[in-house]
């Protein structure tokens, strides 16, 4: 799974959510580190739909704009929860490698 | 957040790069993100929001559509981009082995003139290379449709692995795909690929998921 889409779902763990606010969780989410563009989260959102990973919430008009609210499938949550304890696996083997199990070096 | 009207007018001119289905669901929410994200006084779309809409909405309509769960399909069109550059360099390779060739043919047929010789060339090697890059651009054009659910890819991709069948059985028995030894490596290693993707593709069409799989719902 990539970065982005490891946070793309992470921003849809905590609830459903429309397009600028993945943008802005996901920023929040990496430290400010990955700033995704528009094009580049629907091509990834689209990509999510078609793999049955996130599914449509609901619609809003809001200032007379479209919001549509994206929310995490039963099977996206599992592949989250999958990957991310596979992060979790190597991290702490990392950690443990290196000395620091338990917490980060201060 | 500004709302521009020219800043507007900007973004849906590259917008319409999508696929008409996909603008139809999701150009105002496109927009609406874009609006949302732009610099306070921005008037035009920045190059790089240019680039990025570009190349999503060319993947849009050349990638895959075919979901992760449809392992057949997802490794036929891997497959198929990896026998285009296969391809490409067997095409290459038949113009880099002409001399090999030459060698071979002189040793076969000692009074060989330089005048049949060119005329082999042109007759034959020449149209075998030519006929190499346009298949470049047919494995490529059936990745598409098979990546895109298309039933006629399959057919086609199957008429194509029996004619190069047939035809490298035919170079075997007449004793001319031995002329250089790396055509006759690179057309095994083509045909190998050929025959992987076509295993697949049959997979595809056994596992009853032709074309249903993978296209997109339109809302769920």
């Amino acid at each position: 799974m990539q970065e982005a889409t490891f946070l793309i779902l992470t921003a849809l763990a905590a609830g459903s959510q429309h397009g600028y606010g993945i943008i802005s969780d996901v920023a929040q989410i990496s430290g400010g580190r990955v700033r995704l563009r528009a094009g580049t989260l629907y091509s990834a959102l689209d990509r999510l739909r078609m793999d049955g990973l996130i599914g449509v919430d609901r619609e809003e008009i809001v200032e007379g704009r479209l919001r549509r609210y994206y929310r995490l499938t039963p099977e996206g949550a599992r592949q989250l929860a999958a990957e991310a304890a596979r992060f979790q696996s190597n991290a702490a083997a990392a950690l443990a490698r290196l000395g620091l199990a338990g917490g980060m070096a201060r | 957040m500004t709302d521009t009207a020219g800043l507007e007018r900007g973004y849906r001119r590259w917008v319409r790069w999508y696929p008409k289905a996909f603008r139809h669901e999701h150009e105002a929410e496109i927009l609406a993100v874009l609006l949302a994200g732009a610099r306070a006084g921005q008037r035009r779309p920045a190059p790089m929001e240019c680039v990025d809409l570009l190349r999503s909405a060319l993947w849009m309509r050349l990638g895959p559509r075919v979901p992760r769960s449809n392992r057949a399909a997802f490794v036929a069109v891997k497959l198929l981009c990896v026998g285009a550059v296969v391809e490409l360099a067997a095409a290459i390779t038949i113009l880099v082995t002409i001399g090999d060739v030459r060698s071979n043919v002189v040793e076969r047929s000692p009074g060989l003139t330089e005048g049949e010789w060119h005329a082999i060339v042109a007759g034959q090697l020449e149209p075998v290379a030519v006929a190499a890059g346009i298949a470049v651009g047919f494995w490529l054009w059936t990745a598409w449709g098979i990546g895109r659910g298309h039933r006629w890819a399959r057919i086609a991709f199957a008429g194509f692995f029996t004619l190069n069948t047939v035809g490298l059985l035919r170079g075997l028995i007449q004793g001319s795909a031995v002329y250089a030894r790396l055509d006759l490596a690179i057309g095994s290693v083509l045909w190998l690929v050929e025959l992987a993707a076509v295993a697949q593709i049959f997979h595809m069409r056994l596992a009853g998921s032709p074309s249903g799989d993978s296209r997109r719902s339109c809302t769920r």
